[in-house]
């Protein structure tokens, strides 16, 4: 029996665990069938690699062994993916290398599936990483982990996708930048059911920068959660924070944004903006900005706002002839679209965009 | 046109309108005025079907339709346009998509053919020349950042696009610098024709001086208390409402 954190242990809103326990110790059942899998990719080009309950499948261009990284610090979910994880992918790109776009699709069938991510960039080099979480609408439990290094002048761009219908996705993700390196991490919730997503990042050299950011769609009675936990640990490293969250039905959306600045990390700048719309009054939203600062020269800037669709702007959009279910999609849409602004590639933004669209749109 | 017969309206429990009676028929322009309070606005709302304002009493068809049984959606569709006192902002949403979107939903309830990108352009690009909005303004957020004047050229180049048959003005001349009142005076007055109505609602005679009314209204306790011509809202302008106060 494995040991998972509690309610009682937990000090934020999470989805709970007791959903995971009750799979642990399930193995996916063994299945020729290979499922529908096709309208989960996002349609953007680039390599694609799939893997289902756990297991690569067809020949896959990439190392499938799981190689997490032991060095991190413990952490109950991401160590257990590391000691179950039968299968992963790691990618390392040399010096300058630029890894195109990555699309790692991750499709869970029945049962417990563990499974890590490895990314080694050296100096300069670059890459977009696209990973999917779906399902074939049966209950699971799909645990994640991600560990990144990004040497100096690296740029990775990360996107998560989550679209499971059914069971639990936790998801773990540790990267750390070296001077001048640059990430741009960005979840896209749009499951129907439980989503634990957590990002530690670390800047360890100057003039690193880090925007993690999110979108977090929760319909039904999704229970999408968040967390982040930036660390400036030097001087002159720059981080920003973006999240919009959207709850209709009775759905529970919830991110807990951290940075953090060591003593010593000066002229550190980072910047927060958690911002939630609650459609429906039986929805919930949490936010929770969590600032530690223990440098005196730093920029910190964060805000929060959790409200309903500005019923002026909805009037105004009617009284020109807008459908009030089509006024509260285009608000929405507006609503989400600062955080989608993260993405400076214009194909896969535009590809972000569309399915956040087709969300909205399946919903009025 | 508009046929209204007296309207009870309240907005909370408080009434505003009580017992309004109105007729515009197309092709005329009818200039409504009035103290502070006295229902201008309301009047304006409850046409639009807003959120709040409850019809207690009475009745207003357009066109032969009960109006006040429709969404407001619906009833811009059938060619009613409110131009607002303050013009809503919306961030992350282009004039030019809402236009369009507005446009197309307006057509797809009429059973009309949507309109295509190139034509809408097309179309837009000569509206907002005549209202000296440039193409800039306009791929930029619905009146985010527009000064008072250019929120309204905004309401003008709305006016225009939408097919609209009766405009409904509130106070459109407030807050506008005497260059910008005469660029939306002649933004109604492009509107005006034998087959369109117009009702403004204002607060001062001075918008009349380039937009001539057909009848001037006033309204005051929440109906109309006295009707005239245009001299009406001169002797107005000198006076005062202070004979018509309760």
């Amino acid at each position: 029996m494995i040991e998972l954190p509690t309610r009682h242990e937990e000090a934020w809103r999470w989805a709970d665990l007791r959903h995971a326990e009750v799979l642990a110790d399930t193995l996916p059942p063994a299945n020729d069938l290979l499922p529908e899998v096709e309208q989960h990719w996002l349609d953007v080009p680039g390599e694609r690699h799939l893997t289902v309950a756990g297991h690569p499948v067809g020949d896959s261009a990439i190392d499938t062994t799981a190689l997490p990284d032991r060095s991190l610090p413990r952490h109950p979910l991401a160590d257990l993916a590391a000691a179950s994880a039968r299968h992963g992918a790691t990618i390392r790109l040399g010096e300058g290398e630029d890894g195109g776009t990555v699309q790692l699709l991750h499709v869970g069938t029945a049962g417990a599936v563990h499974s890590v991510t490895r990314l080694e960039l050296a100096a300069g080099a670059k890459l977009t990483l696209i990973e999917t979480f779906a399902d074939e609408r049966r209950d699971h439990w799909l645990n994640h982990r991600l560990d990144a290094h990004l040497a100096e002048g690296a740029q990775l761009t990360r996107i998560l996708r989550v679209k499971t219908a059914h069971g639990l996705v936790s998801e773990r993700s540790a990267v750390s930048l070296a001077k001048h390196a640059r990430l741009v991490q960005l979840v896209v919730a749009t499951a129907g059911s439980a989503l634990r997503s957590e990002a530690h990042v670390t800047l360890d050299g100057a003039t690193a920068h880090a925007s993690v950011n999110g979108i977090l769609l929760g319909d039904a009675h999704a229970a999408l959660d968040a967390l982040t936990r930036v660390e400036h640990r030097v001087p002159e490293t720059a981080s920003t924070q973006v999240f919009r969250l959207v709850a209709a039905g009775q759905a529970q959306v919830s991110v807990a944004g951290g940075i953090s600045v060591a003593r010593h990390a000066q002229k550190t700048d980072a910047e927060q903006s958690l911002k939630a719309l609650v459609l429906k009054r039986t929805a919930a939203a949490n936010l929770k900005p969590e600032l530690e600062i223990y440098a005196d020269d730093v920029k910190c800037a964060h805000g929060c706002t959790v409200g309903e669709l500005d019923k002026a702007a909805l009037f105004y959009l009617e009284s020109r002839g807008i459908p009030r279910l089509q006024a509260e999609a285009l608000l929405t849409q507006a609503f989400v679209a600062d955080a989608l602004a993260v993405i400076q590639d214009e194909v896969l933004r535009t590809a972000l965009d569309t399915e956040a669209r087709a969300w909205l749109a399946a919903r009025t | 046109m508009l046929n209204i017969e007296n309207l009870h309206a309240s907005v909370g429990d408080k009434p505003i309108l009580q017992g309004l009676t109105l007729a515009v028929n197309a092709g005329e322009v009818h200039a409504i005025m009035g103290p502070n309070g006295a229902g201008k606005s309301t009047l304006a709302y409850v046409l639009a079907g807003r959120e709040g304002y409850e019809v207690t009493g009475g009745s207003a068809h357009f066109e032969g339709e009960d109006l006040l049984a429709l969404d407001p959606h619906e009833r811009a569709a059938k060619g009613i346009f409110l131009g607002f006192q303050y013009p809503v902002e919306i961030p992350g949403v282009s004039n030019l998509l809402f236009l369009r979107t507005a446009l197309n939903a307006q057509k797809k309830l009429r059973g009309e053919p949507e309109v295509s990108g190139a034509e809408f352009m097309k179309t837009i690009r000569v509206e907002s020349e005549a209202l000296g909005l440039s193409m800039d303004m306009l791929k930029r957020p619905v009146n985010v950042g527009f000064s008072g004047g250019e929120k309204k050229r905004n309401e003008a180049v709305q006016l225009a696009m939408l097919g609209t048959k009766l405009a409904i003005l509130d106070e459109t001349d407030s807050g506008l610098d005497i260059d910008a009142l005469k660029v939306v005076a002649e933004g109604i007055n492009r509107f005006r024709s034998p087959e369109r109505g117009v009702l403004l609602i204002t607060h001062y005679q001075r918008l009349l001086d380039y937009v001539r009314p057909d009848f001037v209204h006033v309204l005051a306790g929440g109906r109309i208390v006295e009707s005239g011509g245009p001299e009406l809202a001169l002797r107005l302008e000198r006076e005062g409402y202070e004979r018509h106060a309760a």
